[in-house]
């Protein structure tokens, strides 16, 4: 009796701590080994649908961590990840350029950075991402447009050395407000 | 990701954000039932409501990325969110979606996250975040994960 009121006890108060640190690597490398078995064989009943929701739920991550920290890069993060949401749903790039109305040839010219996307491209995008995660998980409308101006920004900001000494010839300010006098 | 008021049902948004220094202060293990000091060089995140610097819950935990595997070195909620007379339901929940976010950022359909709870306390968390059982590992991977963002999150 005494037994069964700690074990309610314990379970009751379950969630307000686990202590589950190693006690030392071997113990460690021996769990993530014995776990790893376990985990390929429940991958093996895995469907592509589930894989393919998972890419996408990655993707998603992956761009909203690019749009709270971005990083300049040499790489188009854009086109990285339109290339990867393509590429997880449709086995072919024209497949997707005819789903969303567009040339294939356009389509080829953004996703190898030969043209930026313009307005309608983007607006298209939108609607096919919002419809394509609509089971998966709540995606926010704007979140191709934040990357995409978020890199724009980010590549302005990192290249000032390149473009600011000719913009600046082009602005003069007559009357310059002095503040504090 | 929401907190629920036990005493009136009311629902709160929550953050959960990296532990700072500072934070140690009032990480107390009279408050938190751990000394979170040890764990000052480990990966710590808080959870508090949007507005309020009071930590409801605290979660470290350690990336494997060898084996795609984030594992809970340490998960607690608050003195006064313990029990059946708890201030706010789904802190833990929270937490354990949110490393589970992490874990598909980094490793996509291969995501594991993993803790060891002892005793008794392991059939609460396989009964309630749907774990896997390994030995005395407990997981969730792609199929719990999925499951764990419709439920907790909706950010």
């Amino acid at each position: 009796m005494i037994k069964e009121k700690n074990k309610f006890k314990e379970i009751e108060g379950a969630e307000f701590g686990v202590d589950s640190r190693y006690t030392s690597k071997k113990k460690q490398l021996d769990d993530g080994k014995a776990l790893m078995e376990a985990r390929l064989q429940r991958m093996k009943n895995l469907s592509s649908d589930k894989i393919i929701k998972a890419k996408l739920l990655q993707l998603k991550l992956k761009m909203e961590e690019f749009i709270k920290e971005p990083i300049y890069q040499e790489e188009n993060h854009f086109t990285k990840f339109l290339t990867s949401y393509i590429d997880t749903i449709y086995s072919k790039r024209i497949d997707f350029a005819k789903d969303i109305d567009i040339d294939a040839n356009l389509l080829s010219k953004i996703v190898n950075n030969h043209r930026k996307p313009k307005e309608d491209f983007l607006l298209r995008l939108m609607i096919h991402s919002e419809k394509t995660y609509n089971n998966i998980c709540h995606f926010h409308k704007k979140t191709w447009y934040q990357v995409y101006f978020q890199e724009k920004l980010s590549e302005l900001m990192a290249n000032q050395d390149q473009w600011r000494p000719n913009v600046e010839r082009h602005v003069k300010i007559k009357n310059l407000i002095s503040v504090g006098d | 990701m929401i907190v629920i008021s036990s005493a009136n049902g009311k629902e709160y948004k929550v953050e959960i954000e990296a532990v700072q220094a500072n934070d140690y202060k009032s990480i107390t293990k009279s408050r938190y039932f751990f000394d979170w000091k040890k764990e000052q060089s480990q990966e710590v995140y808080k959870i508090k409501i949007v507005g309020s610097s009071d930590i409801l819950g605290l979660v470290s935990v350690e990336r494997i990325p060898e084996e795609w595997r984030i594992h809970i070195r340490l998960i607690t909620v608050s003195k006064e969110n313990k029990g059946s007379d708890k201030e706010y339901e789904n802190i833990a929940g929270n937490l354990i979606t949110f490393i589970s976010k992490i874990a598909v950022r980094e490793y996509g359909e291969l995501a594991c996250v993993s803790l060891k709870p002892k005793g008794a306390i392991a059939q609460h968390y396989i009964d309630k975040f749907g774990m896997n059982i390994t030995g005395m590992t407990l997981s969730v991977e792609i199929e719990e994960i999925l499951e764990l963002i419709n439920t907790y999150d909706y950010d």
